[in-house]
Order: structure tokens, then sequence, then C-alpha cells
């Protein structure tokens, strides 16, 4: 089969197979970013938090009682609750800490290096007891864990702390700093100190207060508002107030999840009743998180579908009408010797041509959209495998949309040529 | 004459079902995917308030940190929100017709105990301008006066949700509610109040629906009632308790202002720059004089209300339909060009260029309008389908409308779909030569 | 009623002019029923498409009614088709989704006459037809020769000066050849003037005048000697055969 005549016959309808080269190359360009976007949105998905997200049950208890306003009792009730939690079987480990991964956010704050004088760095911080880390999952990598007796020690020195008005001098400082061991993330200690050994080191806040690493914990992502998912710090300290509640996390042992779940409320409200008791799993919170994400990856695939199907719909009309105009020409053909594969390699041909122009057409425009969504919407550069994914899939289309009403072309009689019409 | 070919358009759909079902839902697809997205964006960026949006104002200072602008993605943006010093120091202006400084708190709502155990709640606190400002409809009673903040007394406006909750949806002002540790007097019942974005507090949940509890602001200090909401701090902390945190430099409040007219927008932008040079001299607002006054819109468009992938997606959606539209004109072209017999019979029979043009045009334009009403049906259903993942996740099921713009938008978009694609295709049918299609 | 002179049409492509009228003339007379002849390649056609205006042609002059319609625009032709030429072709040319009545219609509409006055001339022409019950059927339920007859009903209703027969019992059997012969030679008794295309020469008989065409020039055997005359028929003949 040769080009020239093909191309010279497509050369005489130029608009009806330029609107299918258009068609096609604009649906590169759409198919190639939206497969981009997917990619980017799953590979977020996709990223670990670092927490054995699956084994992970929140537990928020908020009380309403009015004895729950003393300091005493609360610390009663936090130390209580704790027990009763870890008596449920198939409890792995419990946890008080105000920390809970994947909601999109948390609390922060910004510290330096001890006498750096350089730059304030933001970084996510959480109060953590003796068994937040067991309970996450999170892996001790250098340094040690907080103890029992420290955290208790801790939660006492920083409320007289708060209760206090600290004396501050002329900058506006506290006269006196206190000092608080702090056990932080790997990628929190490779920022702060270019050879990542940060043990024994210190850092400062804005009062002057210092923090020294105690401990480094391995992987820690938390999606944050801003882009500090990496880095955190944890406080050795008890968190509890009428005002707040007091939260915890369990951990229980894999499969256990639905054996534990409900006895949780009964217990704790078995324990004390003046107080509402709110559960939610990790994966619950975890999926409403990246909801939103996982709409797009569906809806882009629809969208992906749906515009190969109406491209795929574009070059069977093509083909039906290319076919349905050429039926006595066909049947001459045949006439003249053409075997059946001869008619319908003539059209699988012809619809190549078309949809290749329309692809090399089509990468230059996908680029010229990739650009336009990275400086406009800050997007991702897109990746070249995917364009060629995107031609790949665009040539199976193609030749599969040109086949059944080509076959149909090849299947004319003959005869047609004689038939006076 | 229009309608005649109206009818000529509809049998030459008939003619061929099956092409015909193909062609529609071609451009039904390109319009279902579009109006979706437009409608997806549209539920965002559509104006919450439009008949008060050029009088309210949304107060922004700039009391941030001297050494580094406020955080985000703009540094040349003030705090999101203002600090209860500022909020007393510019409520002392008369300017605007109306003001309140606001925020949302968690308070404990203890029903009557037949009703059901004590919960908690997200409630808003605010001045009485609250509700003649954002002209908040009521279903029973109304909001409180300008004693009852001064008071404070204890006063309470609740949702309908909450009074259907509390009260069983029966009128229950002058009724009594318990809030934290004190009893409250129900004045007024909303009467669904369910503006799209939650524009007056834009700092969190910017689409969640209002809060279901509303009682005077000054009740703060009595009950000591802290914020619920996002408190952005810089520098030391400041002396302890709560007196400690109401003068600190922490930005908690939103603030707004109603302004009638551009007079008293200016007038009251020069009030709020001589507010802060008053208090340079004390030694706060060490960084650039930097006050915005917003309107709803700017506001919106600060806080990123619009997601910037619903962006993205409008625009996929558009070349979308272009391509249904590329199509379209493709599947047009063979359709008409293989009818040469019958345009050259109307053309021996008198028909001028013009009217064989015309009666194309009208049935492109009928497939079109068929193919927008399937897709604005398709897209409803896919609105439904997100307004269901929207309640699993946000716990609000009426997010996503086609509303009469959204109609009409699609509407025109369909029109326009079908004489752009139709244009070639009816100018090439009408320049047939008559002559070369008689003789079949 | 129509006149021709010196009419010159050639078709052009890339390699070859094909002169398919050459220095052609005719008239017709108003009232008169003129059968035009030729094997395929004559140019029957094409005099067929200049005279009804659905072609334009490169030189000489065309009067119709009366009217210089050498050079006009494409809406003046649409409107002359419309209002004084009625089409009768071989093939019926009937739109096969508009049943009788709307098929009848087409033309009217195009001329924009008022609904009652249209649905007037449709019921008339139909009747002399003789279609009257048939008049919600669609062309495929009908015979060839009842399509004809739908085909010479919406001529009959235009009303028109003038009727171009483009062998219009081509597709049909002996039984209705007749049949829409007789309805012709009616209309032209009526005063109209008829001009037809055939190459069978029972039809052609039925013309008051018969016109024979040869390589684009009319070969008019009432003007030439006797002698010659035979001779030239005797060459036609062969040539048609």
């Amino acid at each position: 089969m040769e080009f020239g005549p093909i191309l010279r016959s497509m050369g005489r309808n130029k608009v009806r197979y330029g609107l299918i080269v258009a068609e096609v190359a604009l649906t590169l360009a759409i198919v190639a970013n939206c497969v981009n976007m997917i990619g980017d949105a799953r590979r977020e998905m996709a990223r670990p938090s670092g927490f054995d997200d699956n084994n992970i049950l929140s537990v928020r208890s908020t009380p309403f009682a009015p004895a729950f306003k003393e300091d005493g009792y609360l610390d009663a009730a936090l130390r209580k609750d704790i027990e009763v939690l870890k008596g449920i079987p198939g409890v792995h480990a419990v946890s008080n800490t105000r920390f809970l991964p994947w909601q999109g956010g948390g609390s922060s704050t910004t510290t330096r290096v001890l006498g750096s004088k350089g730059e304030m760095l933001r970084n996510q911080v959480y109060n953590a007891d003796e068994s937040t880390f067991e309970t996450l999952g999170s892996q001790l990598i250098q340094g040690r864990n907080f103890t029992r007796e420290e955290v208790e020690a801790d939660t006492k020195r920083l409320r007289d702390l708060t209760n206090s008005n600290r004396p501050r001098g002329p900058d506006g400082q506290p006269i006196e700093k206190i000092s608080q061991d702090i056990i932080i993330s790997r990628a929190f200690a490779e920022l702060l100190f270019r050879d990542g050994k940060s043990l024994g080191k210190s850092l400062e806040d804005d009062d002057g207060d210092q923090y020294r690493i105690v401990g480094v914990i391995d992987h820690f992502y938390n999606p944050y508002g801003w882009p500090i998912h990496e880095y955190v710090m944890f406080f050795p300290n008890y968190s509890r107030s009428f005002q707040g509640g007091s939260s915890y996390l369990l951990r229980v042992d894999p499969g256990k999840m639905k054996t534990v779940r409900p006895q949780v409320e009964k217990a704790l409200l078995a324990a004390n009743a003046g107080r509402n008791v709110q559960l939610k799993e990790l994966t619950e919170i975890k999926e409403r998180f990246q909801s939103q994400s996982a709409l797009l990856v569906k809806i882009l695939s629809l969208v992906i579908f749906l515009l190969l199907f109406v491209t795929s719909l574009g070059i069977v009309g093509l083909t039906v009408f290319s076919v349905a105009e050429r039926t006595r020409q066909i049947g001459t053909r045949r006439a003249l010797g053409a075997r059946r594969l001869d008619i319908l390699s003539y059209f699988l041909l012809e619809n190549w041509l078309v949809t290749t122009m329309g692809l090399v057409l089509g990468v230059v425009l996908a680029y010229g959209l990739n650009v336009a969504l990275v400086t406009r919407l800050n997007g991702t550069r897109m990746d070249a495998g995917l364009v060629i994914l995107g031609v790949a899939l665009l040539w199976i289309f193609g030749l599969g949309a040109t086949y059944f009403p080509a076959r149909k072309g090849a299947a004319v009689a003959p005869a047609v040529a004689t038939r006076n019409v | 004459m229009l309608l005649h070919n109206l009818r000529i358009a509809w049998k030459s759909l008939r003619r061929n079902v099956t092409l015909s079902i193909l062609i529609v839902s071609g451009i039904a697809l390109g319009i279902a995917v579009s109006t979706t997205f437009a409608a997806f964006r549209h539920a965002f960026s559509k104006d919450p308030i439009p008949q008060k949006s050029d009088v309210l104002r949304y107060v922004r200072l700039d009391s941030w940190d001297p050494l580094k602008p406020y955080p985000g993605n703009d540094p040349t943006r003030p705090p999101t929100q203002i600090t209860f010093r500022d909020m007393q120091g510019i409520m002392k202006s008369t300017l605007p017709v109306r003001q309140s400084g606001m925020f949302v708190s968690n308070m404990y709502v203890y029903p009557d105990p037949k009703v059901g155990r004590p919960f908690r709640e997200l409630t808003r606190l605010c001045y009485s301008d609250f509700f003649p400002m954002f002209d908040v409809p009521f279903r029973y009673g109304s909001g409180w006066d300008r004693k009852a903040d001064a008071g404070p007394d204890p006063v309470v406006v609740l949702s309908q949700e909450m009074n259907e909750k509390l009260f069983g949806g029966r009128n229950s002002v002058g009724k009594t509610v318990r809030l934290a540790d004190r009893d409250f007097r129900v004045v007024g019942v909303l009467a669904g109040w369910r503006p799209n974005v939650r524009f007056y507090d834009l700092t969190q949940n910017q689409i969640a629906t209002p809060e279901n509890i509303y009682i005077p602001f000054n009740l703060l200090r009595p009950m000591q009632i802290r914020t619920n909401g996002n408190t952005d701090g810089w520098g030391t902390s400041g002396a302890p308790g709560f007196e400690g945190f109401l003068q600190s430099e922490t930005c908690w409040i939103q603030f707004w202002a109603e302004l009638p007219n551009d007079k008293a927008v200016s007038a009251y932008r020069d009030f709020l720059n001589s507010y802060v040079l008053e208090q340079k001299k004390t030694g706060r607002f060490q960084r650039p004089l930097n006050n915005r006054l917003s309107t709803v819109s700017e506001l919106m468009a600060d806080a990123g209300v619009v997601p910037k992938q619903a962006t993205a997606m409008l625009i996929v959606s558009l070349l979308f339909l272009a391509v249904c539209a590329v199509n379209l004109v493709g599947l047009l072209l063979g359709k008409f060009l293989a009818r040469g017999g019958e345009v050259g019979v109307r053309r021996a029979l008198g028909a001028s260029r013009a009217d064989i043009f015309l009666q194309h045009i009208v049935e492109c334009e009928l497939i079109a309008v068929l193919g927008g009403i399937v897709g604005i049906l398709l897209s409803l259903g896919a609105l439904a389908g997100m307004n269901a993942w929207l309640k699993t996740t946000m716990a609000r099921g009426d997010f996503f409308k086609l509303d009469l713009s959204m109609i009409l938008l699609s509407v025109g978009l369909s029109l326009a779909a079908g004489f752009i694609a139709g244009v070639y295709p009816a100018w090439r049918t009408c320049r047939l030569a008559p002559a070369m299609h008689l003789k079949v | 009623m129509l006149s021709m002179k010196k009419i010159q049409k050639v078709y052009r492509t890339d390699l070859i002019e094909t002169h398919a009228l050459h220095n052609f003339s005719i008239d017709v007379r108003t009232g008169e029923f003129v059968a035009v002849m030729g094997r395929s390649g004559s140019g029957k056609t094409t005099f067929l498409n200049i005279a009804g205006l659905l072609d334009t042609f490169d030189e000489g002059t065309y009067h119709l009614d009366g009217q210089d319609v050498s050079r006009l625009s494409d809406n003046e032709m649409s409107k002359i088709r419309n209002q004084k030429i009625g089409f009768i072709f071989q093939s019926f040319n009937l739109i096969p989704d508009l049943d009788v009545f709307d098929n009848i219609d087409v033309p009217l509409r195009y001329r924009r006459l008022p609904a009652a006055e249209r649905r007037e001339r449709i019921e008339k022409a139909v009747r002399t037809v003789g279609l009257l019950s048939r008049i919600h059927h669609l062309p495929s339920q009908l015979s060839g020769g009842q399509q004809q007859r739908v085909a010479i009903a919406r001529v009959l209703a235009g009303d028109p000066r003038f009727i171009l027969a483009d062998e219009p019992t081509g597709n049909l059997d002996t039984m209705m050849s007749r049949e829409v012969m007789d309805l012709l030679e009616k209309i032209n008794e009526a005063g109209t003037t008829i001009v037809m295309v055939t190459h069978t020469p029972e039809c052609a008989s039925r013309a008051s005048r018969q016109i024979h065409l040869l390589d684009g020039e009319v070969v008019d055997l009432n003007a030439l000697p006797s002698e010659d005359a035979d001779r030239s028929s005797a060459n036609l003949a062969s040539t048609l055969h």
C-alpha cells in the first residue's frame, strides 16, 4: 500500500480529515494532562505517614460535669482512663496526646538552633507521653524515649508556668528561661543540622525558652496547611483540660478494631459518666482527608474515558462516511482484484495517518497545556512516559474505532461496480 | 418557517436513529461535563449575599510581627483576623451603620434530660448587628437588641435545626436553654439560613453551614469563653490567664462593617489609618501601614475559597466540550453531504442558499438543544453524586446546585456549540451545486 | 418562452476541456411540447441543467419567458426556478421522509405562500393526479407511477409557466408510462410549455416537436433538406444503437 494515493485523497477532503486531526490532538493534550493530575493525586494519597494507620483509634473525652474543672480530679481521671483503655482486650498501647494524624492540620510553632541567630523555622509541635511512639508505631532511631516520671514532672511544671505571671525583661522575653527535652523527626533534624547529628543539641523559641533534643524518630508525615509536613517536635506532657477535654490514641492488635471499638465508650462512661466520648478510626480520618483527592481521581478518570469515547465516535463517523462515499469505488477495486484485506488495510492506514498527524500536533498541545497548568495553577511537570502512554492509547483507540466500519467497507460486493444505480 | 424547519430537522433525525443518538450523545456528554464543572466551580465562587455584597466590608489590620510578614502565600497580606484590643478600638467608630466582631466557640449544651445527653455545639459570639447586617432570616422572634449587647444579657438565637433538636420545631421564643454554666433565653429561631459559603468567617470550614447557636459577644469575659477558631500569634507569649489572652497580640476575631456608600468607605478607611497611627505611638503596629477593607468577593479571593483544581477542571471540561464540538462538525458534515440529493431537489424546487443554510443550521441547533437537555439531566445526576459525597465528608447535601444562571449557561453553551459546529457543514451543504445531485 | 442563443458550456479539469454545449441555440414557443433526444454524452443533461437554471454557462444568452436569465445571481435563479419552472425527474426525487402533502408543499413554502393557499393548491393538484386518498402516504408506500404522479402534482401546485421533464418515464413500466404521458399531454393542452428530455421514441412521439442533440449541437431534422435528413437520421440511428 502506498501513502501517495491516500494522502492525495485526504488532500481533497482537508476539512474533514483536519477535524479529526484537531480532535485527536486536543484529546491527547487533555488525556495526558488528566493522567498527570491523577498521578499527582495518587502519589500524594499513597504517601506513608510513618504510623500504623490501620490499627489506630482516636478517642476524645469531652467533660461537662463541673468536677472536671479541678486539676487534681482531671489528673486522676486521666490516669484511670488510660488504665481502663489498656484493660480492653486487643488494645496494644494507649497514649494521651493531642496529636491526631491526617486531619490536614495541627499545631505549629517557630524555633531555631540555639545561638544560631538564623531564621526562625516553622514546625509542627505536639505533646507526647511515654507510650505515644509505641502507639503510633513510630521507630525511635536515635536517643531515648520519654519516661513516665519525666512526663508527669513536666506536666506539673508547665501547668505552674502557665498559671504564673512570668516576669519579663525590657525585650518582652521572660527573664527566667526554661528548658525542656524534646523528640524530633529525622527530616526536621536534617533540616536543622546539615549533618543530621542533632542529639544533645538545643533549639530556642521566641521567648528564648530552650528545647534539648533527646531522641529522633524515623519517618513522620502529617499533611499541614504550610509546607511543614515532615517537621515535628514532641514535648513530654499530659494534655487535658475542662475546655479541651482529653484525647487518646489507641493502637489495637491487627484485626481487632471491630471488637475493640464497641467496648471503648462503655468502658470510659462506666469509669466516669460526666462526659461525652467520640471515637474515630484513623482510617476514617484519613479517608475523609483524602476524599477530595479521591473524588478528583474518579472524576478525571471518567473524563478520560468519556473523551476517548467521544473521539472514537468521531473516528467511527469519519470511517463510516468515508466507506459510504466510496462504496462504488470499493466495488470497482474489488472487481479489479483487490482482496478484502487490501480494502481493510487501506482504511486502517488512512486512519492511522490521520491519527498520527493528530498525535504529533497533540504532543505539542499537551506540553503547552501543561506549561499553562504548571505556571498558573501550580500543577506538576508532565512526565514524557505519560505522553507516550497517551499516544499508544490513542493509536489503539483509533485503530479499534476504524476497524469495524472498515470491515463493513471491505465486505462490499464487487458486483456493486456494475450496478446501475 | 422556523417551526417548519424544526419539523424537517426532527424528521431528519428520525431517519437514522442510531446515528442521531450517537451525534446527540456526543454533544450531550460535552454539555454534561462542562455544566457539571461550571456548577462545581460556581458553588464556590458565587456571591453568597448578592443583595449586600457592595456595602459589607471585612476589616484586616497589620498588627503582625515587625520582623517578618504574616505567613502565607502572599507576604503583603495582613493577618486574616484582628486582635481583641483592636476590635474594641475600632468599634468606637460611628461610621458603619452596622458592625460586629465575632468568633466561634465550642460550648456545651444541656438539653432537657428527656431530650438527650449534654453535647458540644459550635456557637458563634457576635453583636446584635450580625443578624440585620447579613439579612439573616428568622422563623420565630428576632435577634437581640443593642441593650442585650451592652448587658450582656444571656439571650440566644437558635438555628432551625437546633430548634428542631431541642424543642421539636415548636416556637421556642421565651424558653430557656442551658449553655455551659448559664441559662439562656431564646429570642429568635432562624429560618433555614444556608449560604453556600460561610462568607462571614472564612478562616475554617469555608463551605460548612452556619453555626446552630448565637449568643452576645460580650459574654466572653464573664463566662471566659475561648475561641474554637484559628488563633494566630507571634513573638513572645503574653500574660497568663484569660485576660492575658484578651490583651495579647493574638489575632482571632473576624470583624465586619456595613458602609452604605463609597464616601463612608473612604471615611472609614481614613479612620482605620488614623487608629493604627495612634497605636504606633504606643509601640504597637511596627509594620508598614497595611489595612484592608475587603468586599465579600475580595475576601473570598484572598481566602482561596475556589479550589485551584476547580478552575483547572473547568478549563479541562471546556476543552472537552471543544472536542465534542469538533466531533460534531465531522459527523454533521458527513450526514449533510450524504444528503446531497435531497438538497439538489430542494434547490431545483426553488430553495435559495439561505433557505438551505437555515434548514441545516436549525437541524444543528435542534441536535445541540437535545444534547443540552440530556447533558443537563446527566449533570444533575453528577451533581447529586457529588452532593452525596459531600454529605459524607461535610454533612451538607445541598452544596452543588444547578441554579438558573447555570442552566442558562448550559443552554447558551449548547446553542453556541451547535452553531459553531453547524456553520461549516451547513455552509458547505448550501453551496452544493444543485445540478450535480439530481441524476441519481 | 425559451430562447437560447449560441450557448457555450465547457467543463474544465486540470488536463482536459470538454465542450458539453457548443454554439447551442434553441427556441421554444409558448404552449409547445418539445422532446429533446440524443444519446448519452450528447449534452442532454447539460442542456437540461442550464434550461432549468441549475447550472451556469460560459457564453451566449438565455431568455426565459421574455426575461434575460443569462447572468443571474444564485438567489435570483432560485426564485425563477421556484415560480416559473416545474421539474419532473426520472427518479421522481421525492423527499423520502415527507408524505405526499408535505412533498408538494416544499416549493410552495419557498414561495412563502400563506398556509391556507398552500393547502388549497396542494389538494387541487393531488385531486388532478388522482391521489387524494394517498395524501398522507410516504413515498415508500407508493408505486413508481404514483410517485411520479406526486412529482407531477408538485409541479402543478406551483402553476409554472414551463415544465422541464427529464426522462419522466425512465423508471416506469409501459402502463404507468402511458398514464404519466397522458397527464403531461393534458397539462400541455391547458397551456403550459413542456420541454422533455427522453430517449424513447414513443414518448418523443407524443411531443409536438422533436429536437436531436449530437455532441453538444442541435441537429434540427426539420431544417435539413429531405435527402440529407434521411442520411442524418440513419447516422443518428446507428450511433444511438
